[in-house]
């Protein structure tokens, strides 16, 4: 997935992040074109490619929404796990809690998309704030059901 | 109005000298009305504890059961006729018609004279069953009395019947120890497998039937022997009215009350206890012992700091409940505290088509005419339309068959436990708080971020 974005990224968005992106997919490709060179080696450098381009590419807003996201998948796993462990007993509780983070977190991902460059032209009626707006509402109501059904 | 009745019903308990439960209006149906000083101790036993006797012969006119439709008797006491028939006053049907409006009937056969159609037919009704030709006299050589019956051995000498079962009670054993009823010139009865069906008294083991006219000489085909011949045979109809079969009309004369007898193999005369038997038989039948009455059945919640008003028409599923029951026995003149018998149980039942309780109802409060039964219990997980039911049915006991309705209904909304009060909830509810917490970090980072400078440099482009 990641490098077919990353090819896609910098022939339909901004100029300034196209002139890395060559740099970086060239050194990329041209190390697994070997496969007899120390593989651990070049899935490091994978690795590395990755988080260099998504960090140098990202926006600081997509930033925040992917770690509020990292957030919510490890607080929704803990609860989960808890279930898992220790019963289900009150159920109600468990399902208001964990779909309170599943909400959450499809709610922060449709504003993710919503609001990512690339996906601009999906969505020409939607302004970006317009889109947090829409954000905001939906949360606020998925949290008043949530602390409801805990009761 | 039903404590008008009981009102009433109390203030002729107190008038009225010592009488049946059921009422004190006895017909005693025989051949001859003369015939009435053979059994003049019996007749009189009975008009001392109160009845008011008629006497009736089968061929009378104005001899009717019913009149406009009621009872016009409250029991009835059938002696031997020579009649074959009864004729159109006593049908099988008129006699069940009267035992289901609550009439009770002691029937006494003799062996000397067969039994007429209209009560044969009467207890084949009832599953029970008389020897072929309406005939047969019950002998046994080993229990006959020597001085009445050296030659015939068809005077049976039988000692007191004892209690059906080791849990019901005993109504029928004179008091008096080592006593012998005897059983003259009987026929005794077989009995079907009905459950409404009890013998008070069963023949000897070495006891048997026969047709004294065809099988004089030889015995090739025996009706019945032993224990399956029933002398006193009892059946409590399921609205408790009472019939009592006895195989023998000798056993209530006068003669055979306090006769003397000798039992064959034995040295020393003693007197019979007929008498007694035969008054605590017809007490039985005429319902002046063995009568259950409820006083009044009472429910209510058991749980602190809740209303406990009495009999409540709705209550939730987990409730705490006290269900009690006032139950007074009969005995002769006066209500008695019922007290249940050792090794059996009075049970209550909490069921909604079938039981989801039987519960055993111990004695609490006991008064100088009734106990007080309780139990107290949580109602099951289930919500519906229940009964508490008391349904206590035992031989020689009438019938109580108690159902009060209630509705259970489910938990309301705002009756369950708070999560916050069961701790298992909090890491769910430290969830939402995280997540809620979190989301309002990400909104205020993500107002106070400015738009990606791509955003900026996008425009200008």
């Amino acid at each position: 997935m990641a490098p077919k974005k990353s090819a896609a990224a910098p022939t339909s968005t901004a100029t300034s992040a196209a002139a890395p992106a060559p740099t970086t997919a060239a050194p990329a490709s041209s190390t697994i074109a070997k496969p007899t060179s120390s593989s651990g080696q070049s899935f490091d450098k994978v690795a590395l490619n990755i988080v260099q381009h998504y960090q140098k590419t990202t926006p600081q807003r997509t930033k925040i929404i992917d770690v509020f996201m990292a957030f919510l998948v490890l607080v929704g796993g803990l609860q989960f796990a808890y279930c898992v462990l220790a019963g289900n007993y009150p159920f109600n509780a468990f399902l208001s809690g964990f779909s309170a983070t599943v909400g959450q977190f499809v709610l922060t991902a449709s504003l993710r998309i919503q609001t990512t460059e690339a996906n601009k032209s999906d969505f020409p009626s939607v302004s970006p704030e317009r889109a947090f707006t829409d954000y905001v509402v939906g949360s606020l109501i998925l949290h008043f059901f949530c602390v409801n059904f805990i009761n | 109005m039903k404590s008008l009745i009981s009102f009433a019903v109390l203030l002729f308990a107190a008038v009225s000298h010592a009488i049946s439960s059921s009422g004190d209006r006895l017909l005693v149906v025989l051949e001859d009305v003369a015939e009435k000083e053979t059994y003049s101790k019996f007749l009189g036993d009975l008009e001392g504890r109160g009845f008011q006797i008629n006497y009736e012969t089968p061929k009378s006119e104005g001899l009717s059961l019913f009149h406009l439709g009621e009872r016009s008797y409250d029991h009835v006491l059938f002696l031997p006729t020579k009649s074959k028939g009864l004729g159109p006053n006593l049908t099988p049907k008129l006699l069940l018609d009267f035992i289901n409006a609550d009439g009770n009937i002691l029937l006494a056969l003799s062996a000397s004279q067969s039994a007429p159609t209209s009560l044969v037919s009467l207890l084949l009704e009832l599953d029970i069953h008389l020897p072929p030709d309406r005939q047969g006299l019950v002998v046994d050589h080993f229990n006959y009395d020597v001085s009445s019956a050296a030659e015939k051995h068809d005077v049976l000498l039988l000692p007191a019947p004892g209690s059906l079962r080791p849990d019901v009670k005993d109504f029928f054993s004179p008091a008096v120890e080592g006593g012998l009823i005897a059983f003259p010139n009987g026929m005794g009865q077989t009995l079907g497998a009905g459950a409404l069906l009890a013998p008070v008294l069963r023949a000897p083991p070495t006891a048997y039937s026969y047709n004294p006219k065809e099988q004089g000489e030889t015995l090739d085909d025996v009706f019945a022997s032993g224990a399956q011949l029933s002398l006193v045979t009892t059946v409590q109809a399921r609205n408790s009215a009472r019939f009592t079969v006895v195989g023998s009309a000798d056993l209530l004369s006068d003669k055979w009350f306090d006769a003397k007898v000798k039992k064959v193999g034995e040295k020393k005369e003693v007197s019979t206890v007929n008498r007694e038997f035969a008054k605590r038989v017809a007490g039985w039948t005429f319902k002046e012992t063995g009568v259950l009455r409820v006083n009044w059945i009472e429910h209510h919640l058991n749980e602190p700091g809740q209303s406990n008003a009495s009999n409540p028409k709705i209550y939730r599923i987990k409730n705490d409940v006290t269900y009690s029951i006032s139950l007074s026995e009969y005995s002769w003149d006066k209500y008695i505290p019922f007290t249940v018998p050792e090794s059996d149980d009075l049970q209550l039942e909490f069921s909604m088509l079938s039981p989801f309780h039987r519960l055993q109802l111990t004695p609490t409060i006991s008064s100088a005419d009734s106990t007080t039964y309780s139990t107290s219990f949580k109602l099951p997980d289930q919500h519906g339309i229940f009964n508490f039911k008391v349904n206590y049915k035992r031989p020689f006991y009438s019938n109580v068959e108690e159902k009060n309705t209630v509705s259970v209904r489910h938990f309301a909304h705002d009756e369950w436990p708070r999560s916050f009060v069961i701790s298992g909830a909090w890491p769910w509810i430290a969830g939402i708080v995280a997540t809620v917490t979190g989301w309002l970090g990400f909104c205020a980072i993500w107002l106070y971020s400015k738009p990606a400078t791509g955003k900026e440099s996008k425009k200008t482009q």
